[in-house]
C-alpha cells in the first residue's frame, strides 16, 4: 500500500509467483508502501532496480538512478524527511558508500529502508561476510534494525516490514540480503493487498507553537512535522536537543543518544522474532540467519534421524541481538553451534550471550557457497562425539 | 515426498536458465508446487559454459543446493563431461544427440534427442531447448502440455510464441514412445 | 535607495542568535541578502527547506526560521533531489561553500545540474576551507597562501560558473559581497527560475584567506580587494581571457529554460 494509505492498482501483485529472489525485494517494498527508490547499478543487486525503474513509475512513486551510493543514500534519505517512504539497495561495495548516510539516518530519525545484498569483495559469490558492518559501520552511538531473510518469501516479507519498523521506530532498517537468494527464483505466495499491515508516517497533532521535533513519548519515538509548514525543524546530525537546537551541552547528548539507542534496545523482544524449531528437547542447538537457516534445518532433520537431538534457532533480526531469546535457547542445551557463511562473526555475539555458561561452536563457510546439509551435519556429529 | 532435482547445462545463449525458470513457472504457478532454481554467477560461469539447477517438492524446499540430481539435460560436451559427476546411479541422462557426441559409461538411462536438428528444421535452432523441454513434459509428465504452454507464454515476448508453441510440440512428438518414472 | 536594516526580522531564528559567524564575514550578509530577496518577493523562509551542508557558510540555514538539513560535509545536492522529487510544492534552497559544493560535493554538483533539478543553489565562495581552518579549496587562486599550501597553491582553481554552465545549469551568475544590489537581484531571479539555478557569491573570510593570503585580517581590506578583482562579464568578454585569469568576473552567465528533472515518473517539460 502507498504511504498515503491507498492502494494503487497492480501494487501489490497478489497470487502465486515464481521469482528472483531481487524481484521479490522490490515487490516487498512496494507491498510495504515505498514510493521512492534511489539506486547506483552493482551487481547482484541490480535487479532491484531495475523492477523499481519499472515498477514505481507505475504506481505513482519516483525512481532515481543517482551518480553513486552517496547519492542513493542522502536522496533517500532526503526523500524520506519529505514525507515518503523510501528504499535504495546495492551490494557490499556499495554498502561502504552508505555509511556515512546511515549515520545521519540515525541521527535525524529518518525511516528508510536498505537493502545489502552481500557479496564476496567484487565477485558475486554468497557471502554474509558484512553482518558486523550493518551494525557497526558508521560512526557514533547507534542500534540500528538488520533483518535476515533465508527466502524469497521472507525477502519479500521482511522488506515489507522493514517500512513498518522504519516508521514505527524512526530509524533506517537495513534488510540483509545475500546472492545466495538475491539471485535465486522460488515461489513467492503474494498475500491480498488488504492481509498487508502497513505503518504510515506519525505526524503530529500539536502546533508550530507547541511542537518539539525530538520530544518523544516514553517509548522514545518522536512525531513528525511536515516539511514547508513552519515547523521550522533543523535535522542536522549534529547533537541536537528536544527543538532541534544544535548547541552542545553533556547532558542534552547523553539524553539524546540514551534516547535513540533504547527506543531500539528496549523493544528487542518485539522487533526480533526468532523461530526455534526442535529446540526444547535439543542437546545441540544451532543458531542461523538467512540462508544458511535452510542447510542448517535440513542438517536438524539428519540429525534426528540418528537419534542425536540437534534442534535450531533461526534469527530473523540479528540486530539488534535478541538476547533474551538465544539465552533461553541456549539454557538447556549441552552445547551450540553457530552457523555462518563468513569466517565467523556472529558467533562472537552468541558466545558473549553463553557467557561461558556453554560451549559455543563454530560451523562457519567463506568460501562463496552456501553451506551444504551434510557439511552442518558433519559439525553436529563432531560436537556430538 | 522426495524433492526431484534437475540441472540444465550447456553454453551461454542455449537458453538454458530460461528452460529451467520455463518448468519451474509451470509446477509453481499452475500446479501449485514449491520450486528453487539457482544458476552458476560470476567468474564461475566464465568460459561459455551454463548450468541452472531446478528443485521441485511438494513442500517448502530447505537447502537450495543439492548433490545429486535425478536428470541431467545436457547440450554441449564440455558441459555434460562438467557435470555428469552429479547425476545420480539410476539417474536420467538426456542429451542433445547434435551437441553430446561421447556419451559417457555411467549407471543412468541414457536418451538422445535430436533437439538441434529438429530446432533447425522448424527453421531457428535456438528453440532447441524448446524441443527438450517439449520431450522433458511429454517423457515424465510432471506437467501438462497446456501448463507448460501457458508458462511460456508468461514468460517470453508474443512474437517467439508460435516457434516456441511448435518446438514444444516437436519435443512431445520425438517422447512419444518414452516414458520416464519420475514423481514430485 | 535607503536599505532597511533585516527586513525580515522574523524570518531568523528566535534561540538562533548570537550567530558564530567571525566578526566580519561574508556569511551574515548572504544570509541578510537572501532575506531581502524573500522579502521583496513575497515568500517566507517558513514554506521552504533550506538545506546547508558542512562549513561556515552551510550555518546559514540554520540561523533561518525555516526547515533545515544540516550536518554532513558535501551532500546536498542528493537531500535536495530527493526532497523536491518529494514535495515538488515547496521551494528548496542549497546554501553551500564552496568546498561543499565543488571539493567533496563536487561530483553531486554536476549531476543535478546536468538533470536540471528545480532547487537553488547559493555558493558562499571564500576562497578556502574557512570552518576547518584556511586550508586551501578547490576555488583558491593559483599561488595563493593558505594554511595547507604555505609554497603558494600549485593548483589551478575551478570557475564555478562556468563548470555549472557546462554541466546543464540553466541560471547561472556570480556576484561579490560587495555588489550586495546585484546580489540580491540575483537570488531573486535564481529563486523565480524554474530548474537548477545557481548564485555564486565571492565572499570575505577575513579571518583565514584575509590573514593567509591576503597579508590582512580586515574584513575591509578583504572586500576592498574582492571589488578590485572583480570585472563585469561584458568587459571581460572584450579581454584576452589570459588577462583576466585572476579576476571575479560578475554578471549573470545563464538564463534559459529546459525540462525539468522530476525523477523516472514524470520526465516530461510540461509537467510544471
Ligand atoms: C566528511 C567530512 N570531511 C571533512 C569535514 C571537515 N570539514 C568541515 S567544514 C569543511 C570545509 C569547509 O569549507 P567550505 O565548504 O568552503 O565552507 P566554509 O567553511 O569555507 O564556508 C571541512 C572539510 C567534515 N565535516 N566532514
Amino acid at each position: 500500500m502507498a504511504s498515503d494509505g491507498s492502494n494503487p492498482q497492480g501494487r501489490v501483485l497478489s497470487g502465486v509467483h515464481f521469482m528472483l529472489g531481487n524481484y521479490a525485494t522490490a515487490e516487498g517494498a512496494l507491498a510495504g508502501g515505498c514510493d521512492f527508490f534511489a539506486g547506483y547499478p552493482i551487481t547482484p543487486a541490480n535487479e532491484i532496480s531495475e523492477r523499481m525503474s519499472h515498477r514505481l513509475p507505475e504506481v505513482g512513486g519516483t525512481f532515481i538512478q543517482g551518480e553513486d551510493e552517496l547519492f542513493s543514500i542522502y536522496a533517500v534519505t532526503g526523500a524520506s524527511l519529505a514525507g515518503a517512504k523510501a528504499m535504495t539497495a546495492t551490494a557490499s561495495a556499495g554498502f561502504n558508500h552508505f555509511q556515512e548516510g546511515i549515520g545521519y539516518a540515525v541521527a535525524v530519525e529518518a525511516p528508510c529502508v536498505i537493502v545489502d545484498v552481500q557479496r564476496c569483495r567484487g565477485e558475486n559469490f554468497a557471502t554474509q561476510a558484512d553482518v558486523m558492518q550493518m551494525r557497526w559501520g558508521t560512526d557514533g552511538d547507534y542500534e540500528i534494525i538488520v533483518l535476515a531473510p533465508s527466502s524469497i518469501q521472507e525477502l519479500f516479507d521482511y522488506t515489507a516490514r522493514a517500512f513498518n519498523l522504519a516508521e514505527e521506530y524512526r530509524t533506517p532498517v537495513i534488510v540483509m540480503s545475500e546472492t545466495t537468494i538475491s539471485l535465486m527464483r522460488e515461489r513467492l505466495d503474494v498475500p491480498s493487498a488488504d492481509e498487508i499491515a502497513v505503518v504510515n508516517r506519525r505526524y503530529t497533532d500539536l502546533s508550530p507553537g507547541e511542537y518539539k521535533p525530538f520530544a518523544a513519548p516514553e517509548y522514545g519515538v518522536p512525531d513528525f512535522a511536515p516539511l514547508g509548514k513552519g515547523y521550522n525543524t533543523i535535522y542536522s546530525i549534529n547533537p541536537h536537543d528536544e527543538e532541534g537546537s544544535i548547541d552542545w551541552d553533556p547532558d542534552v547528548y547523553e539524553r539524546m543518544y540514551d534516547r535513540l539507542t533504547g527506543k531500539i534496545a528496549k523493544h528487542r523482544d518485539v522487533i526480533c522474532q526468532p523461530r526455534s524449531y526442535a529446540v526444547d528437547d535439543a542437546d545441540i542447538v544451532l543458531i542461523a540467519y538467512g540462508s544458511e537457516v535452510r542447510p542448517a534445518l535440513d542438517a536438524v532433520e539428519m540429525a534426528r534421524e540418528d537419534g542425536i537431538a540437534a534442534g535450531l534457532l533461526k534469527l530473523d533480526a540479528v540486530w539488534p541481538v535478541p538476547e533474551e531469546q538465544i539465552a533461553a535457547a541456549m539454557s538447556k542445551a549441552k552445547a551450540v553451534i553457530a552457523v555462518e557463511m563468513n569466517i565467523g562473526k556472529y558467533a562472537n555475539e552468541i558466545e558473549r550471550i553463553s557467557a561461558g555458561r556453554v560451549p559455543v561452536h563454530r560451523c562457519t563457510k567463506n568460501r562463496g557457497i552456501i553451506h551444504s546439509p551434510e557439511e552442518i551435519y558433519r559439525s553436529i556429529k563432531e560436537v556430538w562425539k | 515426498m522426495k524433492p526431484l532435482k534437475i540441472r540444465f547445462c550447456g553454453f551461454g545463449g542455449q537458453g538454458i536458465i530460461l528452460s529451467a525458470i520455463t518448468l519451474g513457472t509451470a509446477l509453481v504457478t499452475k500446479k501449485g508446487y514449491y520450486a528453487v532454481q539457482t544458476q552458476s554467477y560470476g567468474s564461475e560461469a566464465r568460459g561459455g559454459q551454463c548450468q541452472a539447477e531446478l528443485i521441485v517438492a511438494d513442500e517448502e524446499i530447505k537447502s537450495p543446493s543439492s548433490d545429486e540430481k535425478d536428470i541431467l539435460v545436457a547440450m554441449s560436451q564440455s558441459a555434460l563431461d562438467r557435470y555428469i559427476g552429479d547425476l545420480k546411479k539410476g539417474g536420467i541422462l538426456i542429451i542433445d544427440s547434435a551437441l553430446v557426441t561421447e556419451i559417457p559409461d555411467v549407471d543412468a538411462e541414457i536418451i538422445q534427442v535430436p533437439a538441434t536438428e529438429t530446432a533447425v528444421a522448424l527453421g531457428n535452432r535456438i528453440a532447441a531447448n524448446m524441443v527438450l523441454l517439449g520431450f522433458v513434459q511429454q517423457a515424465t509428465g510432471i506437467i501438462s502440455k497446456d501448463d507448460l504452454l501457458s508458462a511460456v507464454e508468461d514468460l517470453v515476448k508474443p512474437q517467439f510464441m508460435d516457434l516456441n508453441t511448435r518446438a514444444i510440440e516437436a519435443g512431445i512428438e520425438l517422447a512419444a514412445d518414452v516414458s520416464l518414472e519420475v514423481t514430485v | 535607495m535607503s536599505l532597511k536594516l533585516y527586513p525580515r526580522r522574523e524570518s531568523v531564528r528566535k534561540d538562533g542568535l548570537p550567530h558564530f559567524f567571525c566578526p566580519g564575514c561574508g556569511c551574515g550578509q548572504v544570509l541578510n541578502f537572501f532575506l531581502r530577496a524573500c522579502d521583496e518577493l513575497g515568500m517566507k523562509t517558513e514554506d521552504m527547506t533550506c538545506i546547508g551542508g558542512v562549513g561556515c557558510a552551510a550555518r546559514i540555514p540554520i540561523y533561518l526560521s525555516t526547515d533545515a538539513l544540516h550536518g554532513i560535509h558535501g551532500r546536498t545536492m542528493p537531500w535536495a533531489t530527493g526532497i523536491k522529487m518529494t514535495r515538488p510544492d515547496m521551494p528548496v534552497v542549497v546554501f553551500a561553500g564552496d568546498g561543499d559544493a565543488l571539493s567533496i560535493g563536487g561530483n553531486h554538483f554536476i549531476h543535478a545540474a546536468r538533470r536540471n533539478v528545480d532547487v537553488t543553489v547559493i555558493v558562499v565562495n571564500n576562497l578556502n576551507f574557512a570552518m576547518t581552518g584556511g586550508q586551501v579549496a578547490p576555488t583558491t587562486p593559483l599561488t595563493a597562501t593558505t594554511m595547507t599550501t604555505p609554497y603558494g597553491s600549485s593548483e589551478p582553481p575551478f570557475d564555478l560558473c562556468k563548470m555549472a554552465e557546462t554541466s546543464g545549469a540553466t541560471y547561472v551568475s556570480r556576484w561579490t559581497t560587495a555588489h550586495g544590489i546585484q546580489a540580491i537581484r540575483a537570488i531573486k531571479t535564481a529563486m523565480q527560475h524554474t530548474g537548477f539555478s545557481v548564485v555564486e557569491i565571492i565572499s570575505q573570510c577575513p579571518t583565514h584567506y584575509g590573514r593567509y593570503a591576503l597579508g590582512s585580517g580586515s574584513p575591509e581590506k578583504s572586500v576592498e580587494w574582492i571589488k578590485e578583482q572583480s570585472i563585469p562579464r561584458t568587459r571581460a568578454e572584450k579581454m584576452d581571457p589570459e588577462e583576466t585569469a585572476l579576476n571575479f568576473v560578475i554578471g549573470e552567465f545563464v538564463n534559459t529554460q529546459r525540462p525539468v528533472f522530476w525523477g523516472s515518473t514524470i520526465y516530461d517539460g510540461a509537467e510544471e
